[in-house]
């Protein structure tokens, strides 16, 4: 499985991606914001995104707005990992086209659900 | 400065480290007003506007922030080098979120800055037009004291 984990922190990053290899997924690309994660969607194919929000440039709502308006073969699962839990965030993020939400600070067993949850292999 | 706003930070302060960075952080009893001036190494700032108009600050120690930096990335505090200002700030960016999202839960509505990031060893922070100020301590086990700084602008 090949993820793209976009968030302006390279901290966040890396605790993303250490959940991840833990998983045993190995194949990631990284993006600091969304015009990065935009580019590194064109050049190759991924099996999910992760994405924060709140990040300087273009903002994760953006980024997934930008990426489900393109004609696209498939659908790329996208998780949000964000510290925005109000109501009408969650509301706003599903309608952009994301399809689960991880809510900062998060547990190692909250990620791990929720990625299993939009790749498909929850029980 | 209100009670509600003062519970809400110490609460998310407190949560974003027993999950993140699996530390118990003791909260000690908040300082109101212009008394206390933490004098920190590193200070993580992250603005908020909306129905109300302030900033949240965290202030650690150089070893301190060495320590939590070492807990997020999963390494020994001795390896971490140039990435103590990135963690730092995503840990004010968490404080910051977090109680943003309770304070939603009491009809306030916030959008929050990117968070920015000082490391040294000869500053303080002189807030000029805030109208209301606390200094919340809290103590790291083994690694001192830290400080949640909320400063809120009246209108
Ligand atoms: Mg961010």
């Amino acid at each position: 499985m090949r993820v793209l984990v976009v968030d302006d922190s390279s901290t966040m990053r890396r605790i993303i991606i250490n959940t991840l290899v833990k998983l045993g997924h190995q194949d990631f690309a990284e993006a600091a914001n969304g015009l990065e994660g935009l580019e590194r969607a064109a050049e190759g194919v991924f099996d999910l995104i992760i994405t924060d929000w709140n990040m300087p440039g273009m903002s994760g709502l953006e980024f997934i707005r930008t990426l489900r308006a393109q004609p696209s073969e498939r659908r790329i699962p996208v998780l949000m990992v964000t510290t925005n839990a109000a109501k009408d965030d969650i509301v706003e993020a599903l309608r952009a086209g994301v399809d689960n939400y991880v809510i900062k600070p998060f547990t190692p067993d909250t990620i791990r659900e929720k990625i299993d949850a939009v790749t498909g292999r929850a029980a | 400065m209100d009670a509600q706003l003062v519970q809400c930070l110490t609460e998310s302060t407190c949560e974003v480290f027993r999950t993140m960075v699996a530390c118990d952080l003791e909260p000690g009893t908040p300082l109101l007003g212009e008394a206390a001036q933490p004098r920190s190494h590193v200070v993580g700032t992250v603005g908020f506007g909306g129905s109300r108009l302030g900033l949240v600050a965290f202030h650690g120690s150089l070893d301190a922030a060495r320590e939590i930096a070492g807990r997020l990335l999963g390494i020994s505090a001795g390896e971490v080098r140039g990435e103590i200002a990135d963690a730092i700030g995503e840990v004010t960016n968490m404080i910051a979120g977090s109680f943003r999202t309770r304070m939603a839960g009491r009809g306030e509505s916030w959008a929050i800055s990117i968070p920015t990031v000082t490391v040294g060893t000869d500053f303080s922070i002189t807030p000029r037009g805030y109208g209301q100020r606390a200094v919340l301590p809290f103590r790291m086990p083994n690694h001192g004291d830290l400080f949640v700084e909320l400063l809120l602008t009246s209108r």
